[in-house]
């Protein structure tokens, strides 16, 4: 049985050395047995689509197969805009993308469903990989990720994104982003679980605040033409099916636009806010997977639509930040994780999907530790870090301390209690090495793309991946697709998805793309401010 | 079958699901949020407040973490008169307070182009003509009362007026663009702005790391090439 809370704060024990783990169970086994990825009925078969066959998540082939949210009549009167490249997602691969294709000498828009630079990018942590000390290689980069994806990526997409890394790296500090510089003015690098060399840069534990700040001020800065608060709800095409614009919803203006162009490229991110599993998740607000659905639509073909990456130290009490995200750059640091006992029971620089299923393993055995009936975690041990390296959470983990603030925590004396959290799609649109889905024309980057971390990703992938594939896309989409524009441009393949949905007998009551999590209410009165036009609404619960 | 240990999660208010939320057993509080009073669980959020209390929003909404800089509002605590501002999803409630949510302001005036600062001798010179307003700075401290992250906002705006951008942007390490003190600045100065500006100059032209130049020049080489094991 867990003990609680109080009880295992009472018996820790800050120590500066604790034995290493005993694991019994190979990777494979405990991934089986305990990986939220396996759980009986978590993936369902795909009915319609491109996919129809495949293996999906249920709670995303529920939004795959979803009806549209418009049909021609939505579009009448509509007002249009044409631009070369469309962009949809501001978050560190949309502006990236858009950046390059607009130094190619392209016309650019930008929608995105919130702000630019909203996005999971902005709430990266622990840093972005590039081989760059003398003794790493980007063969072993290529190879610690095809690994820890156990073989399961695409070999060609991650040879481009491991040579192009430390390009991406130059081409960020020419932006204006800084990295963590050792004293000689090198750039420093930590580890990250499962691979064999330092290979992280990093800035403090706010990667992504500073490479999103400094991408959106370029952007800003820049004849991009940025919608915000303007969704996609759908794509558009021309007579040979080829991508040829989007429709966007005008939140402000509650009204939709139909954006032409010659080539989409795709940047929404991932689905952490469908909270699979019931899991809580580190995602952003506009996590939802539009991208995703929009794809689909129009026929681009996916991969590993039933592998997510379950982060292993997701915050676990107190409860009203749950799910927030924990870097592994603590773990890379040196700190432990420990179970009710006191014990590490996992290496801790393994890969995630192991990790986390070690703690899920802990919990569901009895050395887990129980909050009331709201939580239950082990122990993320930086007092035993701070024992070992006095200072160092303070000087390299500012974001971590705030947060310990938060929870009136000291980060020096008291453990964290830690769960896995919803993290990361390791899936998606199936692209090749420009970032260009099965669908002419249309370009899908970020995390929105699949077939480049396998079936687990590795920590500073994603950042790199996002922008390494966002410029391959911006260039890519700049230099072909020059030609003049489409003569007719429908949704005409809604039709058919109708068609489909309605022979394989699916419901048609929900829609997709979903845009915003139920907690948002945007199904009730599509409201974008909040309080004004909730007229119709229940006002209080009590 | 391992049981579901996700499932406990269910009383988790970053849960999208409504119904969990009102099953938290906790006392209420009551706040005001933009005129409305709302009686809520006094660990929620401004923003999870709404959302418990039914009504929708979408505006200002975004990471939840407090690095996106979305989510402005003023809070005003119950017994005081004080207004203070800070990040709606940082923001507790507390019996008796006031929080009204501020609409994200217009952008900045201010443009620039790194690519056209011809080299690093030229770059005061450069911010004084892109940021004409900082040297104007009346010590009025708007600034740093606003900043929800407490950054010494005033002193890193007089520091870049100086040219020295390095030690002035590393007074805005924390700083999430929220804009609270481009609002709240009179001279229209736009202090966060001055605060990238030189974050992003420091890199520009000074970021030389020689293991990055190593390997970039190694690779420009041809040499270190991927083989591609095809199995």
């Amino acid at each position: 049985m867990s003990i609680t809370y109080q009880e295992a704060l009472n018996n820790y024990q800050p120590l500066e050395r604790r034995e290493p783990a005993v694991e019994t169970l190979s990777t494979e086994e405990l991934l089986q047995q305990y990986h939220p990825d396996h759980y009986k009925d978590a993936a369902t078969t795909l009915q319609v689509g491109p996919n129809r066959g495949d293996q999906c998540h249920h709670q995303l082939a529920d939004m795959l197969q979803a009806d549209a949210r418009i049909d021609e009549a939505d579009l009448a009167g509509a007002r249009t805009r044409q631009t070369d490249v469309l962009v949809i997602g501001g978050g560190g691969a949309g502006c990236a993308a858009a950046l390059v294709a607009a130094k190619a000498g392209a016309r650019v828009t930008l929608a995105t469903k919130l702000r630019l630079g909203d996005s999971n990018t902005v709430m990266a942590e622990g840093g972005i990989q590039a081989s760059v000390e003398k003794d790493d290689t980007p063969q072993a980069h290529y190879q610690d990720t095809l690994k820890a994806g156990h073989f399961h990526a695409d070999k060609e997409l991650v040879a481009s994104m491991a040579s192009d890394a430390p390009e991406v790296i130059r081409w960020l500090i020419q932006q204006g982003m800084q990295f963590d510089l050792d004293k000689f003015g090198d750039i420093m690098l930590r580890r990250a679980g499962g691979t064999t060399a330092d290979r992280i840069a990093y800035y403090r534990d706010y990667t992504g605040l500073e490479m999103m700040r400094v991408l959106r001020e370029s952007v800003k800065n820049s004849n991009i033409e940025v919608l915000d608060y303007s969704p996609a709800v759908e794509l558009m095409s021309n007579q040979s099916g080829r991508c040829a614009g989007a429709v966007i919803s005008n939140l402000k203006e509650c009204t939709f636009e139909l954006i032409k162009a010659n080539a989409v490229i795709i940047a929404t991110g991932g689905i952490g806010r469908m909270h699979l599993n019931d899991f809580p998740t580190s995602n952003h607000f506009g996590a939802t997977g539009d991208g995703l659905v929009l794809a689909y639509r129009l026929g681009a073909k996916m991969l590993d639509l039933d592998s997510f990456q379950y982060h292993p130290t997701g915050l676990a009490h107190p409860h009203h930040l749950a799910g927030s995200l924990i870097t592994e750059g603590i773990r890379s640091a040196g700190t432990y994780l420990l179970n009710s006992e006191g014990n590490r029971f996992v290496d801790e620089l393994k890969t995630r999907d192991h990790v986390s299923s070690a703690i899920l393993k802990e919990c569901t055995e009895g050395r887990g530790i129980q909050v009331g009936d709201q939580a239950t975690g082990v122990w993320l041990d930086t007092p035993g870090l701070e024992l070992r390296n006095p200072g160092l959470i303070a000087q390299k983990f500012p974001k971590l301390v705030q947060l310990g603030k938060k929870c009136d925590i000291d980060l020096t004396t008291t453990p964290l209690l830690v769960y896995p959290t919803l993290h990361y799609q390791n899936g998606g649109v199936q692209i090749d090495k420009n970032g260009l889905s099965t669908v002419p024309g249309l370009y899908c980057v970020g995390e929105v793309s699949g077939g480049i971390h396998g079936r687990n990703r590795i920590m500073g992938n994603a950042l790199l991946d996002i922008i390494c594939f966002g410029r391959r896309a911006g260039a890519h989409a700049a230099e072909c697709n020059r030609r003049p524009g489409h003569k007719k441009i429908s949704i005409e393949h809604l039709s058919s998805l109708r068609r489909n949905l309605t022979m394989a007998k699916m419901p048609m009551e929900q829609k997709g793309p979903m845009l915003f999590p139920e907690c948002a209410k945007f199904e009730d009165d599509s409201d974008y401010d909040g309080l004004h036009k909730n007229r119709n609404r229940k006002i209080s619960t009590t | 079958m391992p049981k579901r240990v996700g499932l406990e999660y269910i009383n988790n208010p970053q849960f999208t699901n409504i119904d969990a939320m009102e099953n938290l057993i906790e006392q209420l509080v009551t706040v005001t949020i933009n005129g409305k009073e709302i009686k809520a669980p006094p660990s929620l959020s401004t923003i999870q407040a709404l959302w418990y209390a039914g009504y929708p929003r979408v505006q200002s909404v975004g990471c939840l973490e407090g690095v996106c800089g979305s989510c402005r509002i003023l809070v005003r605590r119950a017994e005081s008169t004080e207004v203070t501002m800070a990040l709606g999803c940082q923001t507790l409630l507390e019996e008796g307070m006031e929080v009204n949510f501020l609409v994200f302001p217009t952008p900045t005036h201010h443009t620039y182009n790194l690519e056209e600062i011809p080299n690093s001798w030229e770059v005061q010179t450069e911010f004084h003509r892109i940021f004409p307003e900082a040297v104007n700075c009346r010590s009025c401290n708007g600034c740093n009362k606003s900043c929800p992250k407490d950054i010494q906002v005033k002193e890193g705006v007089a520091l870049a007026s100086k040219g020295k951008f390095q030690e002035a942007g590393e007074l805005f390490v924390e700083c999430v663009m929220c804009n609270f003190c481009m609002t709240a600045c009179p001279e229209y100065i736009s202090p966060n702005h001055v605060g990238l500006f030189s974050r992003r100059v420091t890199a520009y032209f000074h970021t030389r790391p020689s293991n990055l130049i190593n390997r970039l020049e190694v690779m420009r080489k041809g040499e270190l090439k991927i083989e591609i094991d095809q199995d």
